[in-house]
């Protein structure tokens, strides 16, 4: 008798084990992120990093500082124009803020429309290109900009500067 | 009898010095430095072969090593790894450790090899280890950052104190100031020195910045090259009564970049 009690009970707990298996159902990932548009907007710099890169990557000590309140930075007004999903135009307002765009106006492109990774700034023949650190999409509220700067002859990378954006 | 003894001791010490093996070109090398190996195989498993290749390894027993990228498989060696004959049973081979193992100069303690055929049918036995140079931090008194600046850059100059002379006024001296004198490449000042307040930013150091552009603008035709800069505090003299003082002047020169 006992025997065929326990012998119920796992029948009953493996049909339990069965039936309460069910495949989960698929959350829906929403709608597909539109990386170019999120960039569209006035952002105002918050802050900015300065990193000695030949220092990170000879283990040096003293490898990056703040510089955000050393100049003020926090003036730097920065707008992105997008148009039908093609970027547009672009304005650069410093203030007395260091000049971390050379260029104040002008058009700009990406290296991809999707998954854009590098932004080329144009005013006539004058270019300049900061690279996107960070995208201001889903959880994120902040751009990030990185520009790099390396040796003129060896192309060695030597500094890189961050700086953050919030939308205004 | 001594003499005797002390030539064949010396004559002994050179035939040492002449079999070192392998020898390296230039005999120190940090990571990030070109340098040639050469090496005599007479006497291992590859004596009397004419085609040798390399089978290069990182930080031997040390952990976090690396194959170099020329290695290939033991069984067919890529031919970037094959070595250059130089007289009988002699070879040599050129290589940067960085580019070699794909680390950086943290990374890179040292390296080990040994020369095989080919297919892997014979090889030496393992040359190791051999250490790169550090690639050392040296701290002192004057410290710039980032350690090579452009003249747009943002330039931080630190006065540590922890690493000025006992007993010198730089020591005694409470940083108030920085100064920097600009010039230009034909070696002319330009403007008027610049002095910019020092922040406490360690325990030890206080820290001033400026950007060069910013501050400085060359003649016509003419573009900034380096800066000499100082270090300027108060201490109290024999009577209390406080007094300015300087360190010495440090130079720095920009670093073209792109």
């Amino acid at each position: 008798m006992k025997r065929i009690n326990k012998i119920a009970i796992i029948a009953l707990m493996v049909t339990s084990i069965f039936v309460s298996c069910k495949p989960d159902a698929l959350n829906d990932l929403g709608m597909e992120r539109d990386l170019l548009t999120s960039l569209n907007g006035n952002w105002k710099l918050i802050k900015a990093t300065q990193v000695d890169e030949d220092a990170a990557k000879k283990g040096f000590p003293y490898q990056q500082i703040d510089i955000t309140n050393l100049f003020p930075y926090t003036q730097f007004v920065f707008s992105l124009n997008v148009a039908g999903g093609q970027p547009t135009t672009f304005t650069s307002t410093p203030g007395a803020s260091p000049k971390i765009i050379k260029l104040t106006s002008g058009t700009w492109t990406v290296d991809n429309l999707k998954y854009p990774k590098n932004i080329f700034l144009k005013s006539g023949a004058a270019t300049d290109t900061v690279s996107l650190g960070g995208y201001p999409v889903g959880s994120a509220t902040t751009l990030k900009l990185k520009k790099e700067k390396k040796d003129f002859v060896t192309g060695k990378l030597l500094i890189s500067y961050t700086y953050e954006f919030t939308k205004q | 009898m001594k003499q005797l003894i002390y030539f064949l001791l010396f004559l002994m010490s050179g035939v040492a010095a002449t079999a070192q093996n392998p020898s390296f070109s230039p005999s120190a090398f940090t990571a990030e430095d070109e340098v040639t190996l050469t090496i005599d195989v007479t006497g291992t498993g590859m004596a009397g072969v004419t085609d040798a290749y390399l089978w290069i390894f990182s930080n031997p027993d040390l952990g976090g090593g690396a194959d170099g990228i020329t290695n290939g498989a033991w069984g067919n060696s890529s031919e970037s790894a094959k070595l250059t004959p130089a007289g009988p049973n002699k070879f040599t081979y050129k290589f940067i450790g960085t580019i070699m193992f794909g680390q950086t100069p943290a990374q890179l303690k040292s390296f080990g090899f040994l020369l095989k055929k080919k297919d892997g049918s014979a090889q030496t036995p393992d040359y190791k280890p051999f250490f790169f140079d550090p690639l050392i931090f040296v701290p002192s008194m004057a410290r710039i950052f980032p350690g090579k600046v452009d003249k747009d850059d943002v330039v931080t100059l630190n006065f540590d104190n922890k690493y000025a002379v006992a007993n010198t006024n730089d020591k005694r001296m409470a940083p108030a100031t920085v100064t920097i004198t600009m010039y230009d490449d034909v070696n002319n000042a330009v403007g008027s020195p610049l002095t910019v307040p020092l922040r406490k930013t360690e325990t030890t150091i206080w820290s001033g910045s400026f950007i060069p552009d910013a501050s400085f603008t060359p003649a016509t035709g003419r573009t900034l090259s380096k800066f000499v800069y100082r270090f300027n505090g108060t201490i109290l003299d024999v009577n209390g009564a406080t007094m300015t003082v300087s360190t010495a002047n440090f130079e720095s020169s920009f670093t073209k970049m792109k």
